[in-house]
C-alpha cells in the first residue's frame, strides 16, 4: 500500500550518487520516513546481506529468513543505527549476528543436496561451453568445501571489488585490519582443493 | 590459477551459482512497507530447517521475546483460511497483509484465536497489535 510513489516532479536526494553516499541519503530520507528510500536500500544492498547470510553455511530458504530479518531490524531500529555512513559494516554485523543465531538451531543440509539443487541444467551445450560449465562447477563445488570463514571473506572481497559496494571494503578495512594473509590462505586451501578433485585447470 | 584470476572466476561463479532467490527484494521490499516501523521483528521459528518448503500446509510460528504468533493454513480453492493463536492470549489486532491483495483485519478473542479466510495466495505478512501497545511484525512467506 504505498500510497505514492512519486509525490513530486523532484528527484529523491540519493539520485545520481553512489557508494556510501547514496547510501547515506536513503538512510537520512528513510529516517523521515521515506519508504522509496527504505525501497531503495533494499533494493540495492539485499545481494550484500544475501552473501553474507550464504557465507554462514546457511541452507538457501534459511539465507533469506535471515535477510528479511535483518531488514525488519534495521527499518525498525533506524534512529539507534549509529551514523548513516557505516550502514554496510552494520548491515554485515548483524547478518552475521543473525546467521549464528539461525544456524546454531539448524541441521546442516548435506553439501550433495544443495549442489543438487544449485547445479546448472545439463541442457545440451556446444563443446566448450560445457569444458567451461564442467571448470566452473568444479570449482564452485571446491568453494563450497571451504570453512565457512573463508566463503564469507570471499565473498565479501569479490563483492567489494564491485563499485557498487566500495563501502564494504571500507567496513572490511575497519572490522579486520589487514585481511590479506587469511584470505591468502582460504585461497591456497581453494586451490589445494581443486587440484585433489582432479586438475586445477 | 593465481589470486586474482581466482577471485575473478569466484566473482561470477556467485551471481551464477548463487543468487539472492527470484522475488527476494520485492518480499522485502512488501515487508518493510508499513508506514509505522516503531514495532518489533517477530522471526520465524522452524520446527524442521530441512524442510525449507514455503506454501505447505502447516504450522508456522512466529516468537519475538514472550511473545507468539502461531498460524495454521488450509487450503481453499485458490485461497487460504488461517487459523492462528497469540501467545499471551487476548483480544488483539490482526492484520494479514497479501502483496497485491491489501489486508484482512480481524480481532482475536479472549483466548487469543483468530480466523481469516478467504486470504488470496501470495507473499504475505502478518501485524499484530499486542494490547494495542506493542506491535508485532512478521517476516513475509509465500503462502
Amino acid at each position: 500500500m504505498v500510497t505514492s510513489v512519486r509525490t513530486t516532479d523532484e528527484d529523491p536526494p540519493w539520485e545520481g550518487l553512489h557508494g556510501a553516499e547514496r547510501y547515506a541519503a536513503c538512510m537520512r530520507a528513510a529516517r523521515a520516513g521515506n519508504r522509496v528510500a527504505r525501497a531503495t536500500l533494499v533494493k540495492d544492498l539485499t545481494p550484500l546481506v544475501w552473501h553474507v547470510a550464504r557465507g554462514h553455511g546457511l541452507d538457501r530458504a534459511l539465507a533469506e529468513d535471515v535477510v528479511q530479518t535483518v531488514w525488519l531490524a534495521l527499518f525498525s531500529h533506524i534512529d539507534s543505527v549509529a551514523e548513516p555512513k557505516a550502514l554496510a559494516g552494520w548491515l554485515i554485523t548483524t547478518t552475521r549476528r543473525e546467521a549464528q543465531r539461525v544456524r546454531g538451531k539448524a541441521t546442516d543440509l548435506p553439501l550433495t543436496d544443495e549442489m543438487a539443487e544449485q547445479l546448472p541444467s545439463t541442457q545440451p551445450q556446444p563443446e566448450d561451453e560445457a569444458l567451461r560449465a564442467d571448470r566452473d562447477t568444479r570449482l564452485w563445488r571446491a568453494f563450497r568445501e571451504l570453512p565457512d570463514k573463508c566463503q564469507e571473506l570471499l565473498r565479501l572481497t569479490v563483492l567489494s571489488g564491485r563499485s557498487e559496494y566500495r563501502l564494504v571494503a571500507e567496513a572490511m578495512q575497519m572490522k579486520r585490519g589487514s585481511i590479506g594473509p587469511t584470505r591468502g590462505r582460504c585461497l591456497d586451501t581453494l586451490r589445494q582443493l581443486l587440484d585433489s578433485e582432479g586438475g586445477g585447470d | 590459477m593465481d589470486d586474482k584470476r581466482v577471485l575473478t572466476e569466484l566473482d561470477r561463479l556467485i551471481d551464477e551459482f548463487d543468487p539472492p532467490p527470484p522475488g527476494l527484494v520485492e518480499r522485502v521490499q512488501f515487508a518493510v512497507e508499513l508506514e509505522d516501523l516503531d514495532v518489533e521483528v517477530a522471526r520465524w521459528e522452524r520446527a524442521d530447517a530441512l524442510t525449507g518448503v514455503r506454501g505447505d500446509q502447516g504450522t508456522i510460528t512466529f516468537t519475538v521475546g514472550d511473545l507468539m504468533v502461531m498460524i495454521n493454513l488450509t487450503r481453499i480453492g485458490e485461497c487460504h483460511q488461517i487459523d492462528g493463536w497469540l501467545v499471551p492470549p487476548g483480544q488483539h489486532a490482526v492484520e494479514v497483509r497479501v502483496a497485491g491483495h491489501g489486508s484482512h483485519d480481524t480481532t482475536a478473542d479472549e483466548d487469543g484465536r483468530f480466523v481469516v479466510d478467504n486470504v488470496p495466495r501470495g507473499t504475505t505478512q502478518l501485524v499484530v497489535q499486542f494490547d494495542g501497545t506493542r506491535t508485532v511484525v512478521t517476516p513475509t512467506v509465500l503462502l
